[in-house]
This record gives C-alpha cells, sequence and structure tokens, in this order.
C-alpha cells in the first residue's frame, strides 16, 4: 500500500527543535531508504513561494499563498510503500517532526508508480490539487477524469511530470504525534477544511513560470484549485 | 424438532457465535460488509435448516461454513465473466466440499485460528486510528452483534448518523490498510490498554444511565461484561483484562440497588445488600484473589504503595472490591487512591482520595485535599466538587456552609436524578 506522507508544522522553530532536526531527519530517511518503505520525499520551500492557480470562464487566477490558511501547513512529503497503515505509523512515528508538530498519513487511491531511473534533481515543483468537495454533474465529473488522463499523458509525453495520483478521501487520513514518548494518533487529517487534498503530482519543469502554465492547464484548476509548491533544490 | 426450539438456539448461537463468525469471514474475505451479510443470512438460514433438519453437533461450525459458502456465491455472481484466475482465487477461500446447511458440521480449519479471529477482530475494531465513537460503535456492530439501530439508539443519535459512522469506519480500515491482525508484542501492551478502554467505555455508557432508554443501557453493560469475559479467555495472560472484568462485575453488581422506586440515586451506604447481585461479587473475587497483588497491596503501615506492575484497572478493581464489604477499609481505599493517582494523575481521582481520607476518620484531611482541588480552580464546573465539600462539611457538622456546597452542587448538576438527590440533602439539612 503507497501512503503519502505530509509534514505539517507551524513554521515555529527553536534552536532545539532545529537541533534535533538536524541530527534524526537525515539518519531517518537513510534508515526508511534502506529499508524500502520510503520511495521518495523531500522538503518544501517556505509557503511565501506558494501560488495557488484557479482558472474560471477560462481566465486564469494566480493567487499568492496555500489553498488554505492555516496554522499548520505543508512543509514537505514523503512517498511509502508499507505493508499496513500500523507500518505507516510506525515510519512517521520515527521521524522528528511527529515530535514536535504532526505527520499526516494518506493512502493513495491506487498504487504509485515509480518512474525508472529517476533521480532528485527531477523532484522539482509539487502540484496540490485541492479539492472544494462539490461534486459536478455525472457528465461533467466524467469528463474531468478524461481530461486528468489526458494531461497527464500529455505532461508526461513533454517530460516534465515525474509521478502522481489521486489519494483516498481525507477520512481515510490518520494524523501522527509523538509526545513523552507516546505515539498519539487521531482519526481524519492534520487539519479540517472544506478545501482538502485530492491528489499530487510531482513536476519535473525548469522554472516556477512552467509549473504555473502547467497547473494552469491542470484540468482540476477549471473546477477546483492547483496550489504549486517548489521542493528544496528548485 | 419444533420450531420453538429451533429458534431458541439459533437466538443462542447468536449471542455466542455472531462475533465468531463474521470474525473468521472477515479474515477469508477482507471484506467487512460481505462479511456481516453472509453472517446475517447463514442465522436466517438456520432457523429453517435445523428446524427441518435439527440443530447441528457444532452450531458455530455450521454457521461459518453456511456463511462462508455465501459469500463464495456472492462473489462468483459478482465475478461472473470475470477471468478464470480470479475464480480460482474465488475458490480458495472454499475450505470444504460442502453445499451449504447439508453436512456441514466441522470448519476444517483449526480451532486456534478460529479462536484468534475474534481477538483479531476486537484488535482492529479498537485501532487507534479510528475515532473513539467509531471504535465503540464497530465492536458493538461487528462483535456483539447489535443491529445500527440499536447502537444508534443506545447512544442518542439518528440512526443515520450511527450508519455513517460504521461505514466511514469501515470505509477507512479498507482504504487505509488497517491490519486485520493481533498486533505483535511491540504494540501490543499499547493497544491492548486501547482495547480496555473501550471496553470501558462502553460499559460506563451503559451504568452512567444519565439519559436515555434504560434497557438498552442495561444492554450495554452486559454486552460490555460479555466482551471483558471473551478478552480474559483470549488473553488470558493479561491481568489487566481479568481487572477490567471484576471491575465491571462489582460496579454492575449493585444495579438493582442504585435507584429507588422513584429513580432517584442511593448512595452505597443506604443501599439494599441483598439487593445486589452476590454471584457477580463472588466471580470478581475469585478473579482478584487468583490474580493475588501478593505483598504489595497497599495497608496503613505501607500507604503509598508504588509498584508500577499493578495496573490502573486493578487499582480500581480493588477500591469496587473495598466498597462492597459490609465495614468498608476506607485506609485501604484511600491509599488504594493514591496509588490510582500515582499511575493516573487526575483531579477526579483526588477527589475521590479525598473523600477516602476523610472517611478513614480525618475530616479535615479529607477537607483540606477537596480545598486545594477547589483552589487551584480545577474541576470549577464539575458539580460532584461542590457535592462532596458539602458531604464532608455535613458529616462534619457545619450546616450551613454545607447547605451552600449543595446548592452550588444543585446548580452545575446535570442529571435530573442528581438533582432531586441533592435537593433531598438539602431538605434534610435545612432548619425547619
Amino acid at each position: 500500500m503507497n501512503y503519502l506522507m505530509l509534514i505539517c508544522t507551524d513554521g515555529v522553530s527553536t534552536p532545539e527543535i532545529a537541533a534535533t532536526m538536524q541530527e534524526h531527519a537525515p539518519a531517518w530517511a537513510e534508515e526508511m531508504d534502506a529499508r524500502g518503505v520510503r520511495l521518495l520525499g523531500n522538503g518544501l520551500k517556505g509557503l511565501e513561494t506558494a501560488r495557488t492557480v484557479r482558472v474560471r470562464d477560462g481566465e486564469t487566477l494566480v493567487s499568492d499563498g496555500p489553498f488554505v490558511e492555516a496554522k499548520e501547513y505543508i512543509g514537505g512529503l514523503d512517498i511509502l510503500d508499507c505493508e499496513s497503515l500500523d507500518e505507516a505509523i510506525e515510519v512517521a512515528a520515527k521521524h522528528p517532526v511527529s515530535w514536535f508538530f504532526s505527520i499526516e498519513v494518506r493512502p493513495f487511491a491506487q498504487p504509485v508508480n515509480m518512474p525508472d531511473g529517476w533521480s532528485y534533481q527531477q523532484v522539482r515543483y509539487l502540484l496540490m490539487l485541492c479539492l472544494d468537495g462539490i461534486l459536478e454533474a455525472d457528465e461533467v465529473e466524467e469528463q474531468l477524469r478524461r481530461d486528468l488522463d489526458a494531461w497527464r499523458e500529455m505532461a508526461d509525453r513533454r517530460g516534465v511530470r515525474l509521478l502522481g495520483g489521486a489519494l483516498a478521501p481525507p477520512a481515510t487520513a490518520t494524523t501522527v504525534r509523538v509526545r513523552d514518548g507516546e505515539t498519539l494518533l487521531t482519526d481524519g487529517p492534520f487539519v479540517e477544511t472544506k478545501e482538502y487534498l485530492g491528489g499530487i503530482d510531482i513536476l519535473n519543469c525548469a522554472t516556477m513560470d512552467e509549473a504555473l502554465e502547467l497547473a494552469e492547464s491542470h484540468p482540476l484548476a477549471r473546477f477546483h484549485m492547483v496550489e504549486v509548491r517548489p521542493f528544496w533544490g528548485a | 424438532m419444533s420450531a420453538v426450539t429451533a429458534e431458541a438456539a439459533v437466538q443462542a448461537a447468536f449471542r455466542d457465535e455472531w462475533g465468531r463468525v463474521v470474525a473468521t469471514l472477515i479474515r477469508r474475505t477482507g471484506d467487512w460488509d460481505l462479511a456481516e451479510e453472509c453472517t446475517q443470512e447463514a442465522f436466517t438460514q438456520a432457523l429453517t435448516s435445523w428446524d427441518r433438519d435439527g440443530v447441528p453437533a457444532k452450531p458455530g461450525a455450521w454457521l461459518t461454513t453456511v456463511a462462508g459458502n455465501r459469500a463464495i456465491d456472492r462473489r462468483r455472481r459478482a465475478a461472473r465473466g470475470a477471468e478464470l484466475a480470479e475464480l480460482a482465487a474465488i475458490d480458495q477461500l472454499r475450505t470444504q466440499d460442502s453445499d451449504y446447511g447439508q453436512d456441514a458440521d466441522a470448519d476444517e480449519e483449526e480451532p486456534e485460528v478460529i479462536e484468534d479471529d475474534r481477538l483479531r477482530l476486537m484488535f482492529t475494531c479498537c485501532h487507534p486510528a479510528l475515532a473513539l465513537e467509531a471504535r465503540v460503535a464497530l465492536t458493538l456492530r461487528t462483535l456483539a452483534g447489535l443491529t445500527t439501530a440499536e447502537i444508534a439508539h443506545a447512544f442518542l443519535v439518528p440512526e443515520p448518523t450511527m450508519a455513517k459512522r460504521l461505514v466511514r469506519a469501515k470505509a477507512k480500515i479498507a482504504a487505509a490498510a488497517i491490519p486485520y491482525r493481533v498486533p505483535p508484542p511491540e504494540l501490543l501492551p499499547e493497544r491492548t490498554s486501547g482495547v480496555l478502554a473501550v471496553l470501558y467505555l462502553l460499559f460506563n455508557e451503559g451504568y452512567s444511565a444519565s439519559s436515555g432508554d434504560e434497557l438498552i443501557r442495561a444492554a450495554l453493560c452486559d454486552e460490555a461484561i460479555r466482551l471483558a469475559h471473551l478478552l480474559r479467555r483470549l488473553m488470558p495472560d493479561e491481568p489487566e483484562a481479568d481487572a477490567l472484568l471484576a471491575l465491571m462485575l462489582l460496579q454492575h453488581s449493585r444495579r438493582n440497588a442504585r435507584l429507588d422506586a422513584n429513580g432517584d440515586l442511593i448512595t452505597l451506604e443506604d443501599q439494599d445488600r441483598s439487593r445486589w447481585h452476590h454471584d457477580e461479587i463472588a466471580e470478581a473475587e475469585a478473579l482478584l484473589a487468583d490474580r493475588g497483588i501478593g505483598s504489595h497491596p497497599p495497608t496503613p503501615t505501607n500507604p503509598t504503595p508504588t509498584n508500577p506492575t499493578i495496573g490502573t484497572y486493578r487499582l480500581q478493581a480493588e477500591i469496587a472490591s473495598c466498597h462492597v464489604q459490609s465495614d468498608v477499609d476506607w485506609r485501604r481505599v484511600a491509599s488504594l487512591y493514591e496509588a490510582l493517582e500515582l499511575a493516573m494523575p487526575s483531579p477526579v481521582v483526588r477527589l475521590n482520595r479525598a473523600v477516602a481520607v476523610a472517611m478513614a476518620d480525618d475530616l479535615d484531611a479529607g477537607l483540606t485535599l477537596v480545598d486545594e482541588l477547589a483552589q487551584r480552580g480545577e474541576l470549577s464546573n464539575y458539580h460532584l466538587l461542590p457535592a462532596v465539600r458539602a458531604d464532608l462539611l455535613r458529616r462534619r457538622g457545619d450546616t450551613d456552609e454545607a447547605l451552600a456546597e449543595y446548592e452550588r452542587a444543585l446548580a452545575l448538576a446535570p442529571s435530573e436524578t442528581e438533582r432531586r438527590f441533592l435537593q433531598g440533602r438539602i431538605e434534610e439539612l435545612r432548619p425547619s
């Protein structure tokens, strides 16, 4: 089972937190890579670099900032391959972020295809597909699915999309926090909002402008929102 | 075999076998809804088959086989037109070649595997990644076989809300791959206490009786005790499972004496002991005696036991056991509460400890503890804080102060029963 692990922080760091992260986060990644439970993972640049893209009546609206303003925000992600939720929880609870902040673990709706021979240099921009929870008419939804397939095919052909996929509904999420050595679980996402993350695409394009252009052409931008975030190194 | 007997046999089997059959079907099919539906159908078929052919020697095995075959049939129908390979996979579900119900007396799986299924089910229903209310509902539905309507009624929520809660929980188990298993050793202690917590919550929901249908609530207590019996059988090496069962038995044993004819609360010291269920008390005492807290029981000479191996349910059961003695050893109760507070610091535990200290012939020390709680502003909206203070003041003879505290408690009391009790005390004290 593939899970998306969302690293959630409130951005407030202390020297103690920073030191703990520096000490434990790389070791965590190394251990999980070696175990084969971590397929990919990277941090995201600060929220000031986030852009949210909507297309309404043929007009593109780009706003600064994430799709939902909350105290806690997504600071990075990892894609896991675990035998069960228990293993995903165990992996999340070992990540130092869960000792201070929270980590949301959410299953992907389908297995994630890792492309052959990929490298971290290709992990450049993240599209977060933010759904507003409103279902359109059946035929519209059907068309949207077809458009989505076509968009991914186009992006793959252009060689700008590394991987991506739809997530299972937010109700299947589990939020992991570790406090005083005890793993605390909460049913549901780390922040409950009307709009929610419905899927991701990781882009391998050269510039933020190109990422924004891809977000604009993303079919979900027409009915929902697409948040663009650069990964570290982009 | 007469219809009445077959029906009675099916009813008896339902109590004993529902959870077992569902648990096994979930393991075999991985599909909770399919498991429930096919189990339901197996019980329906038992009504006619057992009437016609007699009650099978092993009703549980019969029901499991029939339900299992139903599941295969449904999957075959669903897979019609699918690849042969899929059919072959479905065939692996079949554990024996029998037409349903005919010679299905025995399921060929190892009994231990089947027995473990219910433990798997219990741990999965109580998985901490599910919301607490969903854990409780799922336990009652899949393990105890209560209907969605019954559970909704017990928790005072509309039936569609409860149905949604169950659907959501089952969807999460499937989509997020919550494993169907008894947790591995490193997770077992933590997950076991999670299961115990759900059972105790279930019990308290029935026991507190602050609102809702009394009958349904009594049924919740019964179910909690039944599940605790089961857990104890499945986890014979878990002392806290014994202790929780003992605790629930001791509390439940007083159910007929707790309320008077008007539904008003009767305090422990005023209860008619002949109305207690002494068989249940004896069962609880035997459970506690079997496990003996050995040289560690708190005593007046060793008033602060700190043995960390004594679990919190054990301490609570010991306290409940003290309370059913004809002469309550309040000093022992006080030191048990002290140990409980160490293990599980909480202002409510401290309040109880204050009562015990006061009753152990040190009213002033008890009042001091209560006053400290009040000064810290803890429990400021909890009616039992002024109620306890009032009671201790009354015992000390400070009538005016006691009256004022009873009034404060009255304003905070959440249930009509408790308000009537406090009103009664006020009327007793008020100078006529």
